[in-house]
């Protein structure tokens, strides 16, 4: 089991990237994944070298209007980047997210009050774009917004098996405070729908996907050796 | 009512864990935010098949019984608690076991007193500055000057490393401040 988390770090979180790395690995994180939206901005990455026995990775959040610049937002960074993530804020900003085949990962954001749509599922399934579950207003809301919220995870979550989607689950923290571990993780996920061995495999997946694109692709199917 | 046989007695089991805080926290306000979590996630009937109580909370540790069956259910209301009366906090779950004895001796060590004292030393760099609130280890807690800064993660302290503050070497294992 190698459990990963995405989180953001100081100037977009309170905490240091080393800071995280520590809390992480006091957690039972095997590795963990720095998405900021700005990641030339990242406080004192050089840090995070000092911290041992835990594999800490910089991604980038991707942050775009609209979906043309979106295109040109991701073919920039894909290059310096193992790691690309988009919070869809908009049915039509997260349907053009998993339109682009050089995207990762598209996190349904807990604000987005309706469900992942077939169109975005069937393009997600088509150019092997993972669906993220920011988990988050499990902690942070109360009330009837965190029943809407559950009510809207459970319909993503029918139409993600549906189409057997890659599934990720993420708490978006921003402090050490935020974070949880990943036993606990998959218990809140398995409160807003997830089986255990889906919990499971999607604490895992944004590590398996970096260790995807780490490596030498030529083109679809074809890896220089 | 005291059921008079052995064999019905419902079995429990025993969660260790420690609190995270950003302050002091006192072990009543403890149990009323984790019943206030456990209400809303799971609602009257899920409280009624699950009784929660707080068997010791101490230094930060602390020990909560729960129902055998309802293992996962109780993980989940603790990870759920964000704030404990306002002050930003964090409950992590350090084991499990069948016996308080057996929790208290695995997973409470006796000498873990946690000292938070206030430093009075402050910190200026190009992209942060502020006081330290406390050190750990090698973490350190800044209340920064600029508000901002911990705007977007409803934190009052920033959480860096002395490795971030150009103190840490690499042969720093933890024990000391590195500052």
């Amino acid at each position: 089991m190698s459990f990963c988390e995405i989180l953001k770090a100081f100037p977009e979180g309170s905490d240091s990237a080393s800071r995280l790395a520590l809390a992480a690995k006091r957690m039972g994180y095997q590795g963990i994944m720095i998405c900021n939206e700005a990641p030339d901005r990242i406080f004192r990455p050089k840090a995070i070298g000092h911290v041992k026995g835990i594999n800490v990775i910089f991604g980038a959040e991707v942050c775009a209007s609209n979906p043309r610049a979106l295109r040109s937002r991701v073919s920039s960074l894909r290059p310096r980047f193992p790691f690309l993530a988009f919070s869809g804020y908009s049915e039509e900003m997260a349907r053009a997210a998993c339109e682009d085949p050089n995207m990762d990962l598209m996190l349904l954001r807990p604000e987005l009050r309706r469900p992942l749509g077939i169109v975005s599922a069937k393009a997600a399934k088509q150019n092997q774009v993972a669906i993220g579950f920011d988990i988050s207003p499990l902690v942070r809301w109360r009330g009837s917004a965190r029943s809407r919220w559950l009510e809207t995870v459970s319909r993503s979550l029918e139409l993600s098996r549906k189409f057997d989607l890659a599934m990720a689950i993420t708490i978006g923290a921003r402090s050490h405070l935020d974070l949880r571990s990943p036993r606990d993780l998959a218990a809140l996920a398995e409160v807003a729908g997830f089986e255990p061995n889906e919990a499971d495999a999607a604490l895992e997946l944004p590590g398996k996907l970096v260790k995807l694109n780490q490596r030498n692709w030529l083109g679809p199917g074809v890896e220089l050796l | 009512m005291r059921s008079k046989l052995p064999v019905l007695r419902t079995r429990r089991r025993y969660l260790a864990f420690l609190v995270e805080a950003e302050g002091e926290i006192c072990s009543k306000d403890l149990i009323e935010e984790i019943q206030s979590s456990q209400l809303s996630l799971f609602g009257d009937a899920g409280v009624a098949r699950n009784r929660l109580k707080l068997i010791s909370f101490q230094n930060g540790r602390g020990l909560l019984r729960c129902h055998h069956h309802h293992i996962q259910e109780t993980r989940a209301v603790l990870a759920a608690v964000g704030s404990i009366k306002g002050i930003r906090a964090a409950i992590r779950t350090k084991g499990l076991s069948g016996t308080i004895k057996s929790a208290t001796e695995k997973y409470i060590p006796q000498l873990s007193k946690l000292s938070f004292e206030n430093d009075g030393r402050r910190i200026e760099l190009e992209e942060v500055s502020g006081c330290i609130i406390r050190t750990r280890g090698l973490e350190v807690d800044l209340c920064p000057d600029d508000r901002s800064w911990t705007k977007g993660s409803d934190t009052m302290y920033m959480g860096l490393t002395s490795f971030d503050l150009c103190g840490g070497h690499e042969d720093a294992d933890g024990t000391t401040d590195g500052l």
